[in-house]
C-alpha cells in the first residue's frame, strides 16, 4: 500500500417525490414510517427494537424475511435538522446491536456516512442522498469509487423509470 | 513472491485515480504507451508504472507490436466487482422506490 492521496467520489443519488417535504422528512426519521419502506424488498416485515432517532442516538431495525430469517440494521444519527437535513451511518448488525463486518464484499467501507437533503420542488420534494466512506483505507476507497461509477450509471436508468411511473400517477 | 491475484489486489490497483483514468481510456480502444502518454499528458515513466500495476492484477493485457507495446483491457477481471455493485445498486434502488410507493399510499389516506 502506498501513501498516494486517495480521492473518493461521493455517491450522489437524487430523486423527486410527489409529497411535501415535511412528510418525506418524517418518513426518514420516524420508525413507524421507516418500517414501511426501508427493507430489502416487498414481503419483508420490519420491527424497531430501538428507535432513539435523534442526534447521537441510534435505531436498531429488525427485518424479517418472507422465509422467517432475520437481518438487523443499526443506524447511528449524526444530524437531524428539520426540515431539510439528516446525516446517519448504517451498519449490518446482530440482534444485540453490535456491528458486523460487511458480509457481502471484502473491502467494502466499514463506515459510510449518508446525508439526506430535502428541497421543496413545486408541490413535491427533491431529495439528494449522498454517501461517502468515513476515513477509508485505500482498499475501501477503491471499492467505493468503483461502486460510485457503476451505480451512477445504474441510477440514470432507475430515475428514468421513476419519471415514467410518476407521469402515470 | 508469486501468489494468486485476489479481488482485493484488484481493488488496490483501482485505488489510484490515475489508474482509473487509464482504464477509462482503454475502455474505448487498445492503446500504446505513447498514445496513453499523449491522452493523459503524464510522462512516460508515470504511465508505465500504472500500466505495470494494472497488468500485474490482470486488468490489462500487453501485446508487443514491433517496437510498441499495446495495452488492452481485460474486463473479465472486473466481473466479481460488477456482480457486487449490481446488488448494491439494486438494494438502494428498491429502497428509495419503496419510499416513493409508501408516500403515495400515505397520501391516498391508506395508513396501513
Amino acid at each position: 500500500m502506498t501513501n498516494e492521496k486517495i480521492s473518493v467520489e461521493p455517491l450522489v443519488l437524487t430523486k423527486e417525490y410527489s409529497a411535501p417535504r415535511a412528510l418525506v422528512f418524517d418518513c426518514w426519521t420516524k420508525s413507524e414510517h421507516l418500517c414501511n419502506w426501508q427493507f430489502p424488498m416487498p414481503g419483508f416485515r420490519c420491527e424497531f427494537l430501538q428507535d432513539d432517532i435523534k442526534v447521537g442516538g441510534s435505531a436498531l431495525h429488525k427485518m424479517i424475511m418472507p422465509s422467517g430469517g432475520e437481518m438487523y440494521l443499526l443506524t447511528e444519527y449524526d444530524e437531524i435538522s428539520p426540515p431539510d437535513k439528516i446525516v446517519f451511518r448504517q451498519y449490518d448488525s446482530n440482534a444485540e446491536g453490535e456491528k458486523l463486518p460487511n458480509a457481502h464484499m471484502p473491502g467494502w467501507p466499514k463506515e459510510l456516512v449518508a446525508t439526506v437533503l430535502l428541497e421543496n420542488s413545486g408541490d413535491g420534494t427533491l431529495m439528494t442522498f449522498t454517501w461517502e466512506p468515513l476515513n477509508p483505507t485505500a482498499e475501501e476507497a477503491a471499492v467505493f469509487s468503483a461502486a460510485v461509477d457503476k451505480v451512477g450509471g445504474g441510477w440514470g436508468g432507475g430515475f428514468e423509470q421513476l419519471a415514467a411511473y410518476l407521469a402515470t400517477v | 513472491m508469486a501468489r494468486a491475484t485476489t479481488t482485493c489486489d484488484i481493488f488496490n490497483a483501482l485505488a489510484e485515480s490515475k489508474r482509473r483514468t487509464v482504464i477509462d481510456l482503454l475502455l474505448d480502444k487498445e492503446l500504446s504507451v505513447s498514445e496513453l502518454v499523449q491522452a493523459t499528458g503524464w510522462n512516460q515513466p508515470v504511465v508505465s508504472k500504472h500500466l505495470g500495476v494494472l497488468r500485474e492484477v490482470g486488468l490489462v493485457h500487453e501485446q508487443r507490436a514491433g517496437r510498441n507495446r499495446i495495452y488492452s483491457l481485460n474486463l473479465d477481471a472486473l466481473q466479481p466487482m460488477h456482480d457486487w455493485l449490481e446488488q448494491f445498486s439494486e438494494y438502494w434502488n428498491r429502497n428509495l422506490n419503496q419510499l416513493d410507493d409508501y408516500l403515495i399510499r400515505l397520501q391516498a389516506g391508506d395508513k396501513k
